[in-house]
């Protein structure tokens, strides 16, 4: 899952499940406190989470990074064998061996394209809510303010959009939002903070599609 | 509009009282007002701490309208006065319970014989606060009086950073204040534009 603010930039990252972990990012490309599992991982580089990130590969990624962007949420199951899964299943997301920033700036575009497309064709009521491929679903909620949660899963799950509405409400309000340590002004840091992510976590795994 | 207007009430008043979290109204006074003293101290200049309570209003601002959205769930206010009256009723009636009245002042219509007097060329409102939590104890010295300070800025800044969030960009100021000896306090909230969003820089 990513969170992207206002900004157009990534600012928060997290996964639960992926079939591959996404290359980190280039040093430029990712901005700090996005997550610890994509920073750059050149040694020396200022981020101090570059050493974490090769050694914690299996854990959460955690930084933050406070771009007001948009939060994606790559909430997918990992795919499932065959025969057991039922329910939320898990969309394998292979990862394309993208490096993280491009990927996010990827899934952004497409976001924001599809979005335009829609207004364009319908007026400014419509919104758009998800997309369905074969291989995964993609869910986005939007704010008034711009921030622009985005979630992908399983193509079998329904849509996630209430739940991410409860994220907003809920983790995102009670950490991010009341948080004065967080700075939220995009363009120079994530919103990777501990309680977020914990709180996240706890919440998406609580959800019933999570398998 | 006057359901509309029923509706904000009732919406504001549903989320006064579903709030949870309330601090006392006399705490949060006399915390204000130490921190206008401290910033007093600090400055030595009233402008400047004008300009200081309105920047802290503005960071405020820019999260409170997270908060508000969150909460009330309103969606896009059509025109500029409907922006007025959810500030007004909806808003102001959530955060720190009180409902100030509104006067909109609208640009002059397209007909070219209407006008008699100068109506600004873009739309403000203006708010009118019959009462303000914030100057309870309060009494205005001698040269704060003369240095021009805005006591209540900070709600000013919390305006313009809640708006800016959602595209709008304002300029709120106080027009006149009960703490300064004028008959009633008010803050004229003025739209200079509405800003697009960004898109981002395309770099292929």
């Amino acid at each position: 899952m990513t969170i992207n603010s206002l900004h157009c930039i990534c600012v928060y990252y997290q996964d639960w499940h992926r079939t591959r972990r996404p290359k980190p990012a280039s040093e430029a490309g990712l901005l700090p406190a996005v997550s610890q599992a994509v920073s750059a991982a050149a040694a020396g580089d200022a981020a101090a989470a570059a050493h974490a990130t090769a050694s914690t590969f299996s854990s959460p990624r955690n930084t933050l990074q406070s771009t007001t962007g948009t939060v994606v949420a790559i909430s997918n199951e990992l795919p499932p064998p065959p025969p057991s899964t039922a329910g939320a299943g898990v969309g394998g997301l292979t990862s394309t061996g993208l490096a993280f920033d491009e990927e996010a700036k990827l899934v952004y575009g497409v976001v924001i394209s599809l979005r335009n497309m829609v207004k364009k064709i319908s007026g400014r009521d419509e919104q758009f809510t998800s997309y369905r491929t074969s291989a995964y679903r993609l869910h986005l909620f939007e704010t008034l303010s711009g921030y622009k949660f985005v979630m992908l899963t399983d193509p079998r799950t329904e849509n996630m959009r209430v739940q991410l509405r409860r994220i907003y409400e809920g983790p995102f309000l009670e950490f991010v939002v009341r948080n004065p340590l967080v700075k939220m002004d995009s363009r120079e840091q994530g919103i990777d903070n501990e309680n977020f992510r914990a709180a996240l976590d706890r919440m998406v795994r609580g959800l019933p599609v999570y398998a | 509009m006057a359901s509309n207007v029923k509706q904000y009430k009732a919406i504001g008043e549903e989320l006064w009282k579903g709030r949870s979290e309330k601090i006392n109204a006399e705490l949060f006074a006399l915390t204000y007002g130490a921190l206008v003293v401290q910033l007093i101290q600090d400055y030595e200049d009233y402008d400047e701490v004008n300009k200081q309570l309105e920047k802290m209003g503005y960071n405020i601002g820019t999260r409170l309208i997270e908060d508000f959205l969150a909460r009330s769930g309103m969606g896009r206010c059509s025109d500029f006065r409907e922006v007025g009256e959810v500030i007004a009723k909806v808003g102001f009636k959530t955060f720190l319970n009180i409902t100030p009245s509104v006067v909109h002042a609208l640009p002059p219509s397209p007909t070219p014989n209407r006008q008699s007097n100068p109506t600004p060329s873009q739309p403000s409102f203006t708010l009118t606060l019959d009462e303000n939590p914030l100057t309870e104890f309060v009494e205005l010295p001698e040269d704060a009086l003369e240095g021009g300070l805005w006591f209540s800025n900070v709600l000013c800044g919390v305006i313009r950073g809640a708006l800016e969030m959602v595209q709008m960009q304002v300029q709120a100021e106080f027009v006149s204040d009960v703490l300064r000896g004028d008959e009633s306090s008010e803050i004229r909230v003025k739209l200079v534009k509405y800003l697009e969003e960004e898109v981002p820089v395309g770099d292929d």
